[in-house]
């Protein structure tokens, strides 16, 4: 276990692009730390730096109170998980384990200790002497989370370890890693470009843009106090509505206003409530909810209502968000502003 | 006992999954009788033209000189000389030129394979920083003819710079040479820059330096393409004339390769027993590819490696 500390670090590369910048972070031991954003964001960068595989142009990265920018990968005492597994073919899946041990010279009782461990907890131990090709995809996702796992590094670097899962596998994945970190207590930065597997997963989450570190918090602090309209956006889903403030009669032309999808009613305004009327494009039956898609004028909105509620589509509806509901954000610069007086 | 046929049963099931032509269209008629005729017709055509001559030479091996001379294309032979063959072997010393290729064989192997693997290695992973002014070196040496290339190269194998001693009638002299292959290593570097870097990435921060990535890692995933320079290198310093002669010279022909010496003693051989040579010569290269074939060939490759 051990804190990470991002210090103004960057990374510019040859051509001039500049894929972090001046990233200021501090991850605590043993906490679970999600790197979110779109593709091309930096995150998978930033990731890289901390495992040596990327130079750091500027700044400082520590793990522990190791300055680590020019310390080989093999010395920083991480363990990786790679989006393609990256497991060596030509090893069986006792090797694949055990190869990182053997370079570090632990005992050879150790080896097989560890080893054994993992492959138990990761149900691998009927697999040891396969070789990669004759095990399924999620088999070889466990064996790159187990090569990881018996190092007992002092940090895990995962970078979209489930994103060639299908659907199924990929939640029951998900939860499998959770425990394990919460068992081994390890410092964990992961990557993902899936909001819903930040939200799930992450103790915190750091969501970047094009480099730039957007906000980082507890998943909770990010879907009620998004920073800016990109936080906003890009944490939750169905996606909050962010419509200018005019629409809703409320504040000036240099506001917007954001509400979540769950935040909308069907109805008139009551008391605290602002309202207006939609259109109602397509309904969404999910089983326990619907999503109304909801024409405003110009504007795509989306309600997430309960199933009681009748919404027909192509008919028009009074709709209704509570004001305490509602976010403010400044035109010009995206940020969240005080509410208009 | 039963997996046998199903297995094969399988593969060929594959294969014709994997033709231009689907396994419904091969029941109607037309397809089955026209397609079915052009593959027997080829494959016909194939073993003429490949094996024939393959199958003439071990024919002829084992016939009378009289009956070659004779009847050259006769399928059956009148009555078998295996005494051809002892005489090949005890009197032209086939025994000792086909040592001699093979030591030669054994030396090009080895050092085609070091440089190929370690000078790709360096230009594909390690990438120094004139590594693609060194590429576009190498690319260039592939379009110089060899035989103009053999001069130059006759005076510094006589004349080695800073070394200065002449390595001509010694193996070194074709060993040397035949490791300093750019198609080789141009062959390797190909492959490897196809290997996948999270591989590499992964096994250095498992703890792997570049030595040990290059043995652990690289080499155990690159066994298809050793294979093939193998091939390569071995077939070239088997059948390579003009080099040894040069460089062996006539001086010393205990050292000589079977490709040298053959051709020196046809005037003065009994045609049966020259034959019978040049089957026992040709014996070894292809029993050494019909043993290694499988294993070389297939490979480990990547499967499994990444999600693909």
């Amino acid at each position: 276990m051990a804190e990470i500390h991002f210090e103004g670090v960057s990374k510019v590369y040859g051509d001039g692009t500049r894929a972090v910048n001046d990233l200021d972070l501090a991850i605590g031991e043993g906490e679970f730390m999600v790197f979110v954003g779109p593709s091309g964001c930096g995150k998978t960068t930033a990731l890289r730096m901390v495992a040596g595989l990327e130079e750091i142009t500027d700044g400082t990265i520590l793990i522990g109170d190791r300055v680590m920018n020019h310390v080989s990968p093999k010395d920083r005492d991480i363990a990786m998980v790679f989006q393609n597994y990256a497991l060596y073919p030509h090893m069986t899946v006792e090797q694949n384990l055990a190869f990182g041990l053997k370079l570090h010279k632990i005992s050879k009782p150790e080896i097989a200790r560890r080893v054994h461990e993992a492959a138990a907890a990761l149900n691998l131990d009927q697999h040891l002497q396969r070789k990669p090709k004759a095990l399924s995809g999620g088999q070889r996702q466990r064996v790159a989370l187990g090569r990881a796992i018996v190092r007992e590094p002092a940090v895990f670097l995962m970078d979209e370890p489930l994103s060639n899962l299908d659907a199924a596998l990929r939640v029951q994945t998900r939860g499998e890693i959770l425990t394990l970190q919460k068992r081994l207590g390890t410092t964990t930065i992961y990557v993902t470009h899936d909001q819903v597997e930040a939200m799930t997963m992450g103790d915190r989450i750091a969501v970047m843009r094009e480099g730039v570190l957007q906000q980082q918090g507890t998943p909770e602090e990010l879907y009620t106090r998004p920073v800016n309209t990109f936080v906003a956006t890009f944490i939750g889903s169905p996606a909050m509505n962010v419509v200018p403030a005019p629409v809703l009669k409320l504040g000036s032309d240099s506001s917007l206003v954001g509400f979540r999808p769950e935040h909308i009613r069907v109805g008139p305004a009551l008391n605290g409530s602002v309202g207006f009327n939609a259109g109602v494009e397509v309904v969404e039956y999910l089983g326990d909810e619907q999503l109304a898609h909801l024409r405003l004028g110009e504007l795509s909105l989306v309600a997430k209502l309960p199933v009681a509620d009748h919404v027909e589509p192509g008919t028009a509806a009074a709709f209704a968000v509570s004001r305490e509901a509602l976010l403010f954000f400044a035109v010009d610069t995206g940020f969240l502003t005080d509410p208009p007086s | 006992m039963t997996v046998l046929p199903f297995r094969r049963k399988q593969r060929a099931y594959e294969a014709r999954q994997q033709g231009l032509v689907l396994d419904d269209d091969w029941h109607r008629p037309s397809v089955k009788w026209g397609l079915g005729t052009a593959h027997v017709l080829l494959l016909v055509l194939l073993v003429i033209v490949g094996l024939g001559p393959i199958l003439w030479l071990f024919k002829s091996a084992i016939t009378t000189t009289q009956d070659t001379i004779v009847s050259p294309m006769a399928l059956f032979p009148h009555g078998i000389a295996w005494s051809n063959l002892t005489d090949a072997w005890n009197n032209l010393d086939v025994g000792l030129y086909l040592k001699n290729t093979v030591v030669v064989a054994i030396g090009s192997w080895i050092s085609a394979i070091f440089i190929a693997t370690t000078g790709a290695y360096a230009l594909s992973v390690l990438q120094p920083r004139f590594g693609k002014v060194i590429m576009a070196a190498l690319l260039t040496t592939l379009f110089v003819p060899a035989v103009v290339l053999l001069v130059p190269l006759y005076v510094e194998v006589v004349d080695p710079p800073f070394i200065h001693h002449s390595f001509a009638g010694n193996y070194f002299a074709i060993w040397l040479p035949e490791s300093a292959n750019a198609f080789n290593v141009v062959l390797m570097k190909r492959f490897f820059d196809n290997l996948p870097r999270e591989i590499f990435e992964a096994a250095r921060i498992d703890g792997c330096g570049p030595f040990r990535l290059f043995f652990n890692i690289v080499i155990p995933m690159s066994r298809p393409i050793l294979g093939v320079v193998s091939i390569f290198a071995i077939l070239a310093s088997f059948k390579d004339y003009l080099w040894p002669l040069l460089v062996l010279g006539d001086t010393n022909a205990n050292l000589q390769t079977v490709a040298v010496h053959l051709p020196q003693i046809e005037p003065f051989t009994p045609l049966g027993d020259f034959l019978a040579a040049l089957a026992l010569s040709a014996l070894v290269p292809i029993v050494g590819f019909l043993i290694f074939q499988r294993g070389f060939l297939r490979g480990t490759g990547l499967s499994g490696a990444l999600k693909g």
